[in-house]
């Protein structure tokens, strides 16, 4: 009722009343409603009302060659045992197809990169392709412009920030990463290029997306520093990693028990 | 005085596996570490690792694999994930000739941004991979000896992640000559006057290099 309650008068509620919108996605969007919410939120419906007839536009040009190619091979490569990616050529393929397709003819000079595939592969788990292609435009765009363009340079540099943030906030595992000379780009590109879609319990991975899309890419920042806070933030933690490699791992396969959802949303609530 | 098992001696490789995207570099690893294949792995963004433990001979090696993402704008982190790498797969796809002429410019990409201690290149193996599907390089041997013999490749192997074939060969290949290059750079960093000394340790490192 609450969310419903908002829908009816967004603009007044974003104008007014931002921190109760931000509470509440921090609360968690039901997710029935997660859908428009995100459209909301992101301007996504606004620039799809804005742009009418846009998408079929793009989609009748043909696209280039070369980008069609790689998003081709990609296709099968997302979320390969959800039920909407798992046949080959189904629709959820096909759609995510047609968007990132979409993309290389809105943007030529951006094209295609191959972290948009999970990214716009969960938005098509939640709205239909014409609504999930201007929610990407508005990720690409407006909350993470740069990061998936030809040099990569935006997401390097987050690397950096990232990792003079992690100094300050948790410096034990800022001294352990430097140790090792684990480079920040070696752990965050996947985490925040694909908006942790690929790291985090899938549970999780909705909520910080809720945070994310009210807050922006702050939230991305906050809760990797949280995971490694988690991670590698106690000298017990540490003991058993004694190592680059070891240290890797534990980055690239986070267990569940390392981080449960509601300490996870706790955490990124409260830190910095 | 070898006996205790604390004296084995250990090796840990950094080696890289890069090629253009859907060659099959994450399917040749898996293959390798965890001896399966499944034809719905996602695709690399970054770089993904794994780690393969041998015995050779009295002697343990450690393979660091780093799988590397094939996407062309990756390349602006390469630098980043060559570093400290003692060999390196260069794969392509035998279906799709494309991937085969980009391998010089990945092997060029990684002449240019990591070498060894005394100033060379690093071991570069080529892999043609799917050879499960059709298409024979076989007949084309002795041409792909010389392409290698051009660009600095110390061998090839056609493999299939698929079916198995040629992986571990082409692992151990790779493995044979980190440790010939290991040596001679440890030999070069020692100035000829102390050779003795030398002599005994390099016989110990030396025991499991040609087998």
């Amino acid at each position: 009722m609450k969310w419903l309650d908002m829908f009816c008068h967004w603009d007044k509620w974003v104008k007014h009343h931002f921190q109760k919108v931000k509470l509440r996605c921090r609360k968690g969007i039901p997710s029935s409603l997660r859908s428009k919410a995100w459209q909301l939120l992101s301007d996504s419906q606004e620039l799809l009302e804005a742009n009418p007839g846009k998408f079929e536009e793009l989609e009748r040009e043909p696209g280039e060659a070369k980008w069609l190619d790689i998003i081709e091979k990609d296709l099968h490569r997302q979320f390969p045992f959800h039920e909407m990616f798992a046949a080959r050529g189904g629709h959820g393929q096909q759609d995510l197809f047609r968007i990132l397709k979409a993309y290389t003819v809105y943007r030529p000079d951006e094209g295609y990169c191959q972290a948009q595939a999970p990214v716009a592969a969960v938005l098509l788990m939640h709205m239909p392709a014409e609504q999930a292609f201007w929610c990407l435009v508005q990720i690409c765009e407006k909350y993470l412009p740069g990061y998936y363009s030809a040099g990569l340079e935006a997401i390097q540099l987050d690397g950096e920030i990232f990792f003079s943030l992690l100094r300050r906030t948790c410096p034990m595992a800022y001294r352990h990463l430097k140790k090792f000379k684990i480079d920040p780009i070696l752990y965050m590109t996947e985490w925040f290029m694909c908006i942790f879609s690929r790291t985090l319990p899938w549970s999780s991975v909705l909520r910080v997306w809720d945070m994310f899309f009210c807050e922006g890419v702050k939230i991305v920042f906050r809760v990797g520093l949280v995971l490694l806070k988690q991670m590698l933030g106690s000298v017990d933690k540490l003991r058993e990693l004694q190592g680059m490699y070891e240290t890797m791992e534990r980055l690239r396969n986070i267990s569940p028990d390392t981080i449960r959802e509601e300490v996870l949303v706790q955490e990124v609530s409260v830190s910095v | 005085q070898m006996g205790g098992q604390n004296l084995r001696k250990e090796h840990l490789y950094k080696v890289l596996v890069i090629g253009d995207l859907g060659v099959g570099k994450t399917s040749i690893i898996r293959r390798y570490v965890h001896q399966t294949f499944s034809s719905n792995y996602r695709a690399t963004i970054g770089v993904d690792f794994a780690l393969k433990v041998l015995n050779w001979d009295s002697e343990t090696v450690r393979l660091q694999l780093w799988d590397i993402a094939g996407q062309e704008r990756f390349g602006n982190m390469t630098r980043v994930y060559y570093r400290e790498a003692m060999g390196a797969f260069i794969v392509f796809d035998v279906t799709r000739p494309t991937t085969f002429e980009a391998v010089i410019k990945w092997k060029e990409d990684l002449d240019s941004k990591v070498m060894l201690a005394n100033g060379q290149r690093i071991a570069t193996v080529l892999l043609a991979n799917k050879c499960d599907q059709g298409r024979e390089l076989s007949n084309n041997g002795i041409k792909m000896d010389q392409f290698c013999k051009d660009h600095g490749f110390v061998g090839w192997f056609e493999t299939s992640a698929k079916d198995n074939l040629n992986i571990s060969d082409a692992a151990n290949f790779l493995v044979k000559h980190i440790m010939a290059t290991e040596n001679d750079i440890l030999k070069s960093v020692v100035p000829d006057t102390i050779s003795p000394q030398m002599d005994s340790s390099r016989q110990m490192s030396c025991s499991g290099c040609f087998k």
